[in-house]
């Protein structure tokens, strides 16, 4: 089985763009050496050297608690253990000592999105933050807890095993704390967490038939212990199993007795409804030890057929197109569910993505979102990322608030969305304050090679082949040369604005429908 | 499915790219209006209809909730007494809604209570996409194309013209319009990036029919609409001064509110506007939460109602959310996603100070599946009656709600 891909497509898809270097690596090792190696990446992180030398501005005036802050603070903080990070919490500091965890994560995503040799990697764990969003913005707590939902959730297992990350998901704090497990309680048990954890986790929306029927028996499959979907009983049974996971979080748990206050994930059996239950049309019986009930909920939602189709689903829109073939999921499902029970689950399901023909012919199938738009251009024009509150501010401006999506869908993944009047403002903003580096967090060092060519004809057609890979079409080419007030064929290297103009010629190629495409 | 490019490759106004002439045209004003203006707002999350406006003397109601968790006749913060409910019991509306207890008293305003979705789904994203394309069942989405607001201007021959989203995308109850202009906030202006330089530049790259390079176009031609309107002579964006001594905060829905407003004062061919709001999915701690969010819509609905004091004549808004929540708080202090829900309608010419909708009762065996305020009236009959009465557009009803057979609610006045 040859694995023969267009490389600027492959990297388009399994990476956040072309890079020269990674071009070259694809035609050094071949697309299969590539793909083999990228799906193998290991544990450790290729950035830690960026991320312990970025800094960002931390400034505030708080009036309660009394504090001043003006400092660049190094991002590496979101390397301690989360019982370090939750002394904010303990000693009650200002509300911006949270918040900047959240920017301290998107800092490190957008190093490694650009920088990171396990473009993969990277491109599933953005896949998975969506998947599993949490929003650190609207709860500063749960920003507290994003550096270790990142590192040892999301990141962990974004190509391992998808029942392991699920529990790693539940047990997390950022996830207790966005759908409110950690208050649920037995008796009357909150309902939020069991709800998407179908809904959106797992089974999926198309396998919600409460409109069709309200008794569990009535679902098609039930009686033979294989219902094909859920109701609201399951949902209302699955909460009740999930009641007494928690976090130290410092709740009362009886007279005179608190939680400690760290964000570690906890168990409180007292809160724990330990009546029989049944879910999915599997009985549980009373009193199971510790724990139990909800992983057997976790298993029910992983082995799920729903499951498979939902979330393959999913990963081929994200890697091939906004309306992948019926036909190259359920081939795709079929390899989830037959490695249900391996360590790289998912790792071989992207493989099978990989190396179907519907990847191969999906070439510009999708419209970048803005972190895609943004890497891919830095990655193309040798940015060297030197991440800045005032950049990351304009992507969260721009739609794609990294770590920030309110709803617990994840941003949207179909290209319409993307494509209002707002939103391609935005675009068109991020690019032209990239190639003149107005949030000084990394300037286009291909521009300067730009700027020496003796034309603005041919220092547009090397602008495009930098983003690219082609000269671009001459009527393309003279519509950005007059656009910049320029005329063809007078001398442009000796010029004084020479390499302004070539930051220009560089956000104008990638405002082109080709650049915004992957 | 018919996608929006299905739509918009049909659409021959929009294959004109802007000239950078019409970039630098200054904007026309005093058209004549173009008629009445719909103004949706959607209440994001599921709000709890029954900490909004409930009968507070109703048995089953105080059984199911602990005082903190739901209206009260009595105590330092007591809910407001709303005459116009159905008989026999006390509803009252909360504390925090005294200023659209004004709008209600003059008759400008009427609820529309156990309204919703007739499908069971409890899901936010199933519910609210069944809301917005006007359907039934999901199902129906493969053959019945876009938003029901996309669907009711095309019927009204204004297939082309811009609707107008206030929030940064567009909604799906506008899905398929070939022109929808959106804006989280105009404070800051809607200039093109890049200037001049950009305005010259940019329409000769996109000559093509790809998805991007139509809508690159659209947001060319939207940004010649909006922003010449937005700025003085010097070039800077003109602060608002909303009318009548309104003032609006600095909410999610103050912002839509204003930007709504000021749109409307612009005097665009714009006739539809959606609003979103976020926030209602308290499934924890409702008590502050709801308080908080019941005060921001209250507040910027009476100021919006303010601001456009001269122009009510040709405003309809109707506010509506998913579903309403559990009638039972859950022991987080909070209520888990429920069933019917209150609508919200303030339109020239309609049965105001009332609340509409039969009232189907809180007891066990009429509550939907036991547990949640059932659903008596389909929000689309309320819509289908606006577009009946104060929007003027009967023949359009049929376009928007395919397959469905509106019912008389009684909002406006026949």
């Amino acid at each position: 089985m040859s694995f023969d891909v267009e490389p600027r497509l492959l990297l388009n898809k399994l990476a956040f763009g072309p890079s020269a270097a990674d071009l070259h690596d694809v035609q050094r090792s071949g697309p299969e050496g590539w793909l083999q190696h990228q799906l193998k990446p290991p544990m450790q992180d290729d950035c830690t050297q960026r991320i312990d030398a970025a800094h960002l501005r931390l400034k505030y005036v708080s009036k309660a608690p009394e504090a001043q802050v003006d400092e660049d603070r190094p991002i590496a903080v979101i390397d301690q253990p989360i019982e370090e990070r939750w002394r904010v919490v303990e000693k009650n500091e200002p509300q911006q000592e949270r918040g900047f965890f959240r920017t301290a994560v998107a800092a490190a995503t957008l190093t490694r999105a650009v920088h990171s040799r396990w473009q993969l990697r990277e491109v599933l764990v953005d896949f998975w933050h969506n998947h599993f969003n949490v929003n650190a913005v609207g709860d500063n707590l749960v920003a507290v807890a994003l550096p270790t939902y990142d590192r040892d959730v999301i990141r962990r297992h974004a190509l391992g095993n998808f029942r392991e990350m699920l529990e790693a998901v539940a047990t997390s704090a950022a996830m207790q704390i966005y759908l409110n497990n950690r208050s649920s309680r037995g008796g009357a048990a909150n309902e939020n967490y069991a709800r998407e954890l179908f809904e959106l986790h797992t089974l999926g929306r198309p396998a919600y038939l409460n409109a069709l029927y309200n008794k569990w028996r009535k679902v098609p499959g039930a009686l033979e212990g294989q219902p094909q979907g859920y109701i609201d009983q399951d949902v209302y049974e699955a909460a009740r199993a999930f009641t007494g996971w928690t976090i130290e979080d410092g709740a009362g748990t009886g007279p005179g007795r608190r939680l400690p206050l760290t964000g570690k994930f906890t168990y409180v059996e007292t809160w724990h409804d330990n009546y029989q239950k049944r879910v999915l049309a599997t009985e549980f019986d009373p009193y199971q030890p510790p724990l139990s009930d909800g992983r057997r909920v976790l298993d029910l939602v992983a082995e799920h057929p729903a499951t498979a189709s939902y979330v393959c689903d999913k990963l081929c829109r994200r890697l091939v197109s906004d309306t992948p073939e019926p036909a190259l999921v359920a081939a795709v499902a079929k390899v989830w569910s037959e490695n249900s029970r391996k360590p790289d689950q998912i790792a071989r399901t992207v493989e099978a993505i990989a190396r179907s023909g519907s990847f191969r012919r999906s070439a510009a199938a999708k419209l970048k979102r803005p972190l895609e738009l943004y890497a891919s251009f830095a990655r193309a024009t040798g940015i060297v990322v030197a991440p800045t509150a005032g950049l990351i501010g304009e992507l969260d401006g721009g739609g794609q608030r990294l770590f920030g999506w309110g709803p617990p869908t994840g941003h949207p993944d179909q290209s319409d969305y993307w494509l209002s009047s707002a939103m391609v403002r935005r675009r068109w903003s991020l690019l032209l304050g990239l190639a003149d580096d107005i949030w000084k967090a990394g300037a286009p060092i291909a521009a300067v090679a730009i700027a020496e060519k003796d034309t603005p004809e041919s220092a547009v057609r090397a602008a495009h082949r930098v983003l690219l890979g082609s000269e671009g079409d001459g009527k393309l080419v003279m519509a950005i040369v007059h656009g910049l007030g320029l005329k063809p064929g007078l001398p442009f290297d000796t010029r004084k604005d020479a390499l302004p103009l070539a930051r220009r010629m560089l956000a104008y190629c990638a405002m082109t429908a080709a650049f915004q495409m992957r | 499915m018919l996608r929006r490019r299905t739509l918009l490759l049909a659409s021959s106004a929009l294959s004109l790219a802007p000239s950078v002439r019409a970039l630098a045209a200054p904007p026309s004003s005093g058209q004549a209006s173009l008629g009445p203006i719909l103004v949706t707002l959607f209440l994001r999350g599921g709000m709890d209809a029954l900490g909004v406006l409930a009968p507070v003397d109703d048995r089953d109601y105080v059984a199911c909730r602990p005082p903190e968790m739901r209206l009260l006749a009595d105590g330092d913060k007591p809910a407001l007494a709303l005459e116009g409910g159905p008989a026999g019991h006390d509803f009252r509306l909360h504390h925090e809604m005294g200023a659209l207890r004004e709008l209600y008293q003059e008759k400008r305003l009427a609820f529309v209570h156990a309204a919703g979705i007739t499908n069971g789904t409890r899901s936010h994203f199933g519910a609210q996409e069944l809301i917005e394309r006007g359907i039934t069942n999901p199902d129906e989405a493969s053959h019945v194309a876009g938003g029901w607001m996309a669907r009711w201007l095309a019927a009204c021959n204004a297939a082309h013209a811009p609707a107008f989203a206030a929030g940064a995308g567009a909604p799906e109850s506008l899905s398929l319009h070939a022109d929808t202009i959106s804006s989280p906030d105009l404070r800051g202006g809607m200039n093109l990036p890049g200037g001049k330089q950009a305005a010259a530049l940019l329409p000769h790259l996109y000559g093509g029919n790809s998805a991007f390079e139509r809508a690159a176009r659209r947001t060319l031609a939207d940004v010649v609409l909006i922003d010449g309107r937005l700025r003085q002579p010097d070039g800077k964006v003109a602060p608002y001064q909303p009318a009548g001594g309104a003032s609006y905060e600095d909410t999610e829905i103050g912002r839509g509110l204003t930007s709504v407003a000021r749109v409307v004062r612009m005097e665009t061919p714009i006739r539809a506007f959606a609003v979103d709001m976020g926030g209602w999915d308290t499934h924890d701690n409702q008590p502050g939460r709801l308080a908080n969010l019941v005060g921001q819509l209250s507040r910027a609905l009476a100021a919006f109602h303010a601001d456009l004091h001269d122009r009510l004549g040709e405003i309809v808004l109707v506010a509506m959310s998913e579903f309403g929540r559990r009638l039972r708080s859950n022991k987080s202090n909070g209520t888990d996603h429920g069933h019917g829900g209150l609508m919200l309608v303030s339109a020239p010419s309609i049965a105001g100070g009332r609340i509409h909708g039969e009232w189907p009762g809180l007891a066990s065996d009429r509550l939907d599946n036991s547990v949640d305020l059932a659903v008596t009236t389909d929000v689309r009959s309320v819509l289908a009656e606006v577009m009946a009465g104060p929007l003027g557009t009967p023949a359009a009803i049929g376009a928007a709600f395919p397959n469905f057979t509106p019912k008389p609610v009684g909002v406006t006045r026949a």
